[in-house]
């Protein structure tokens, strides 16, 4: 039964391969553009082109999906098998890390984490696969960094919008617009940090991929017709760089963009404020059921 | 259609992609987190049980056990008084037997005692009669008259007497 | 004419590009200095490797941003604003 689950999450992944493999069109792998666009929506704002990134970020998540079905089928309390303990390490080890770097009381942030985590590490890692990275579009990061954003934001107006709006004047009136900037900054920065990580390292194996057929070219042109013109030495080398570039770049972008994410908005909640609140309106709370009592005791009477 | 350029700003591939994300943290929350935290929950009570069970049974164990370590020391006390009292009702026997035979063989050896007693004392008796017939017959023929036998009789027991003491 | 002018555009914008790329100086700098001290810190000591190098390396990846911001530019006025220029210039011609 669960390795029908496996079988799908693998399917997902092959689709957007077979995707690719039939609508986009071949190309040698030494030009640098932006996602393949299949077709085009109308749209009030701006039209929607449905791109290879948004096709392969669907592919993605429906890979983690099944791969979550997968993990969790016939879960059992004693004689657990190996894909429960996998199943329990991810939950253990995310749920720890989100409570030593937010505290306890962000625990439901976990699953987040982890959905950041395994979007952003699975999306980089499709381009082992040779599909176009989802990661390397910019639209894509900037959703989530936003989305970042107004976390950020929930949680410092959980204050109340009062102490939010004050703390933007924190040091100095006068600083107030610098403030403003920096708050902005956050999600973009954050976006074109992991954007430019991957992209670069797109832009590198290109530039490397250029150089190593220029290079096989002139290198083997002794050797007859069609054979001269193979890039021999394309074969193996960029192996090596994508091993860097996608593997531990795209898992140690993945890694900071939720470390950030964390410390974000763990660092903008304003702890004690909000103990104050809470423990004020408690405190309103008891007073007005206090005297409703008091209230209807005295109509008893 | 042709490529995107490279970079290129779509709102509603933001939005797409916001969604997206929120699309998977509940996926994640309620396919992969909620599952796992209930069985780790389950297990966790599970063992709980478990361990309330097993103090129970060891505490019912530990009761048994005390119980039959007391009978066990009574038991012990009462084999090593009937063991005591064996031996102490044993050693009185023997000494009693001891003490018993002990005295026969004293009496036996008193008797024979006594008995060599009088039968030395009957031997010499005999023997110094013998003596005095034979030394009265002796002298009757040296000197030829019938000594009085009232006499003599007097010193031949001293001379007797001498010779037993010489012996 | 034209063409002076869209050679003047591309000119322009490589070298604004390249320009941009002096930028990738400060992080390396950064980063070459944050691992001298994870190395000393390594050396000093040796127990806490894994803690140091993880350490590092978030923070490599963080000091890397700003270079990341000058390559964003770069590949932008490489790729994305001759077009754009391109296409200004024609419309204020034909308009």
């Amino acid at each position: 039964m669960s390795i029908v689950f496996l079988i799908l999450s693998i399917l997902s992944m092959a689709a957007a391969i077979a995707v690719k493999v039939m609508f986009v069109p071949a190309s040698d792998g030494i030009d640098i553009s932006g996602a393949h666009v299949f077709f085009t929506i109308k749209m009030p704002i701006q039209d929607l082109p449905i791109t290879e990134a948004q096709v392969n970020s669907w592919c993605v998540i429906l890979a983690v999906l099944f791969l979550c079905l997968f993990l969790t089928t016939g879960l059992k309390t004693r004689n657990i098998s190996i894909r429960q303990m996998v199943a329990e390490w991810i939950v253990e080890k995310v749920t720890g890390l989100v409570r030593t770097n937010m505290g306890e009381y962000f625990e439901g942030f976990a699953p987040f984490i982890a959905a950041i985590l395994g979007l952003s590490g699975f999306s980089s890692l499709s381009s082992l696969l040779g599909l176009f990275p989802p990661t390397s579009d910019i639209n894509i990061i900037a959703g989530w960094a936003i989305l970042v954003f107004f976390l950020i934001t929930y949680y410092k107006m959980k204050a109340g919008p009062w102490i939010y709006l004050k703390s933007f004047g924190q040091p100095q009136p006068l600083l107030a617009p610098l403030n403003i900037i920096s708050e902005v900054a956050t999600p973009i920065s954050m976006a074109f940090r992991h954007y430019g990580n991957v992209l670069s390292g797109s832009i590198i194996s290109v530039l490397i991929a250029v150089g190593l057929t220029k290079l096989s070219n002139s290198l083997f042109s002794f050797l007859p017709g069609a054979l001269a013109d193979f890039p021999y030495l394309r074969i193996g080398i960029p192996a090596v760089l994508s091993i860097y570039f996608d593997l531990f770049s795209g898992c140690l972008q993945a890694f900071i963009f939720a470390i950030l994410t964390m410390l974000y908005v763990a660092g903008g909640f304003p702890a004690e404020e909000y103990a104050a609140r809470k423990k004020r309106r408690q405190e309103r709370a008891a007073a007005k059921a206090a005297r409703s009592q008091t209230a209807g005791k005295h109509a008893d009477n | 259609m042709q490529d995107l350029d490279i970079i290129s700003v779509n709102i509603w591939h933001i939005v797409i992609s916001l969604a997206n994300l929120v699309i998977l943290f509940l996926i994640l929350k309620k396919l992969l987190f909620k599952p796992v935290k209930k069985i780790v929950d389950k297990r966790q009570k599970e063992i709980e049980s478990e361990y309330k069970k097993a103090e129970k049974t060891q505490a019912e164990a530990d009761a048994i056990k005390a119980e039959w370590e007391g009978k066990m020391a009574t038991a012990e006390a009462e084999a090593d008084k009937i063991i005591s009292d064996a031996v102490e009702r044993a050693d009185s026997r023997n000494e009693v037997m001891l003490y018993e035979s002990r005295e026969k063989a004293d009496q036996i050896i008193r008797k024979a005692k006594a008995d060599i007693e009088r039968e030395r004392k009957d031997a010499r008796e005999t023997i110094k009669k013998e003596i005095v017939d034979v030394s009265q017959t002796l002298s009757e023929q040296i000197i030829g008259r019938e000594i009085n036998m009232d006499d003599h009789r007097d010193l031949i027991d001293k001379a007797i007497d001498k010779i037993g003491e010489e012996q | 004419m034209l063409e002076l002018a869209i050679g003047i555009i591309l000119g322009g914008c490589a070298l604004g590009a390249g320009c941009a790329m002096i930028a990738g100086i400060g992080p390396g700098i950064g980063e070459g200095h944050a691992v001298a001290k994870a190395c000393e810190a390594i050396g000093r000591q040796p127990e806490c490797k894994g803690d140091v190098t993880s350490t590092m390396l978030m923070g490599c990846a963080v000091a890397e941003t700003t270079g990341l911001y000058a390559l964003v530019i770069a590949i932008l006025l490489i790729f994305v604003a001759p077009g754009r220029f391109v296409d200004l210039l024609m419309t204020t011609i034909g308009g």
